[in-house]
């Protein structure tokens, strides 16, 4: 697989490169949010595909992104941008710790359904504890103190670079045996000398890493943080969807799946405001049901 | 004293409810082998059944009890045939997705449909409450757990005399063996899948006058009932009633004796999740 076709990640990455210098008029300011969308959530989608390549459902990244997003919003008046985007990182890495450390020797649906209580526990708790602002809700200080509006915009563009190298690290590397060995049979795995459950603990921290960061990113566009928007549910469902709608354990996939899901979220946004999470629902359902592989499934069939 | 012995007996009465659906969840899951997360929608689909049939016709929730039985059944095996069966044997992974996409489907519809609003049904004998000595019993509560505990009372005959249940229980302990004696699995599945989903929608009749109809009220019920199935352990019906009990005491513990309880109420389960994790994963260790 050395010197695979990097082509259509070339092809995907430019014109996030090019938008910010592009002449697009009034256009501009919307096409960049959108775009800053995109970004933010593909690398959310490539950081649950790294769990979900070790057999692991991971229902808890809306958590992992709400811990990232705090953490980074409550730290970032005292120690800077860039630091408080690292220890907001690395909060969202403990609860990965924690919630890995009881349930990964576990049967893998103990873990997916401790996942799922685990970020509606930190939304009652971010509601209830008195530095996190409860229901009011968090005010974030811009990045670089917004003298440079464009630095969320790159920050998120950053995000995915990193998620999308990770991603192609453990791809490339023994690793990606490592969890494919792990997601197929746990037994067999450990039978040749894989470290299962470290490979798991592992895995989520990476991805756990890569949500919180994507989540202090967050926090610094919208400029507010509230639970219920934080630990939304829907954003653990965004970042499972994208992936198995565009191509399960690729790096590709989440990256196509991405820009199309989440484009048309924007655009489906601006008429319904609740319950746009039906259109993930269905395309989950449908995904699963019919198209197991996603997309980019599709095209590599039709190209071999 | 008597401030304990009224919080334990409110968790007393609640706990039938939960072990209501908490028995339907282990139910899909030890006998169909599916981790449902949409058990908690069947639950709302009742409540909403309960609500619309009250308001638009006056009926009384007594009455849409059955209705909503037969109602979640008939969604259950809906289900069951149009989503669980073609997956049966897919990767667990896949399984879970389904559900999962299932029950976010069904919530926001119902969101769409109905809006985020709590909606009540309140018949004349909501608020009735019994005195018993120096404790008080709400008649909906006592009510819904004395019926809960016929229901389940029942579900226990009915899988240890009949058939069918006999059935049931064989395909839950080995998924070969029934096959070669002449049981049609598929059918069993069928029918474990739709008795579930009506456990649940029976018991969201009952919360639709406890608690409140809304898109979200299935949702946490489900997270509750993973808790209880945890310390049961997984499949295993007998411990349910126990478990269901340890956490709705719980729960009636913090709300009556943390101040500021109320809104920490909703964290409660994921304690009890996480310990019963953490002694099952030290026992395996």
């Amino acid at each position: 697989m050395r010197g695979a076709n990097h082509l259509p990640l070339i092809l995907l990455f430019l014109p996030f490169a090019l938008l910010p210098s592009l002449p697009l008029g009034g256009w501009g300011a919307f096409l960049l949010d959108v775009g800053f969308f995109v970004l933010l959530f593909t690398a959310l989608a490539l950081s649950w595909d790294l769990v979900a390549r070790t057999g692991q459902l991971s229902l808890a990244h809306g958590a992992f992104f709400g811990l990232g997003a705090y953490g980074a919003g409550l730290l970032a008046p005292q120690v800077g941008t860039l630091p408080a985007l690292l220890l907001g990182a690395a909060v969202a890495g403990a609860g990965a710790l924690i919630l890995g450390s009881v349930t990964l020797r576990l049967h893998g649906l103990y873990f997916a359904i401790a996942s799922l209580a685990f970020s509606e526990v930190l939304r009652t708790l971010a509601l209830k504890l008195p530095f996190t602002g409860g229901p009011i809700g968090l005010p974030v200080p811009p990045p670089f103190g917004g003298t440079w509006p464009l630095a969320a915009y790159y920050l998120s563009f950053s995000v995915l670079l990193l998620a999308t190298a990770l991603s192609l690290w453990a791809e490339k590397s023994p690793f990606r045996l490592a969890q494919a060995a792990t997601r197929q049979s746990e037994a067999v795995a450990r039978v040749l000398g894989v470290r299962v459950i470290r490979v798991k603990l592992w895995s989520l921290l990476l991805g756990s890493w890569v949500a919180g960061l994507a989540g202090g990113v967050y926090g610094m566009k919208t400029l507010f943080l509230s639970p219920y928007d934080a630990f939304s549910l829907g954003r653990a469902v965004e970042a499972l969807v994208i992936p198995i709608f565009g191509g399960l354990y690729t790096t590709l996939g989440p990256l196509v799946g991405g820009v199309v899901l989440v484009s048309l979220e924007q655009a489906l946004r601006l008429w319904i405001k609740e319950g746009y999470l039906v259109v993930y629902g269905a395309i989950l359902i449908l995904v699963i049901l019919f198209l197991p592989r996603g997309l980019v499934g599709i095209l590599g069939r039709r190209r071999g | 004293m008597e401030l304990l012995l009224q919080t334990i007996l409110n968790g007393l009465l609640m706990s039938g409810v939960y072990a209501l659906v908490a028995t339907g969840l282990a139910l899909s899951l030890g006998v169909v082998g599916i981790v449902n997360f949409a058990h908690g929608e069947f639950l709302m689909v009742g409540a909403f059944l309960s609500y619309l049939l009250f308001a638009f016709r006056g009926t009384d929730p007594l009455l849409s009890l059955g209705l909503a039985f037969l109602a979640a059944f008939g969604v259950g095996a809906l289900t069951y045939q149009g989503l669980i069966r073609p997956a049966l044997k897919a990767p667990e992974l896949n399984q879970m997705l389904l559900t999962f996409g299932l029950s976010i489907l069904l919530q926001n519809l119902a969101l769409l449909l109905f809006g985020a609003d709590t909606r009540v049904v309140a018949p004349p004998y909501q608020a009735t409450t019994l005195s018993l000595g120096p404790f008080f019993l709400g008649a909906v509560p006592l009510g819904a757990f004395l019926l809960s505990l016929a229901i389940l009372l029942g579900l226990q005959v009915f899988l240890t005399r009949s058939r069918l249940g006999l059935a049931m229980r064989a395909v839950s302990q080995n998924r070969l063996a029934p096959g070669l004696l002449g049981i049609e699995a598929e059918r069993v599945y069928l029918l474990a899948f739709g008795l579930a989903a009506a456990l649940a929608g029976v018991a969201g009749v009952m919360l639709s006058v406890m608690l409140y109809a809304s898109p979200t009220v299935g949702f946490i019920f489900t997270l509750k009932s993973f808790a209880i199935v945890a310390l049961a352990g997984l499949g295993n019906l007998k411990g349910v009633v126990p478990a269901a009990f340890v956490l709705a005491l719980a729960e009636a513990l913090v709300s009556t004796y943390l101040p500021g309880g109320g809104g920490l109420v909703e964290a409660v389960f994921f304690l009890v999740l996480f310990l019963a994790l953490v002694v099952r994963a030290w026992r395996l260790a």
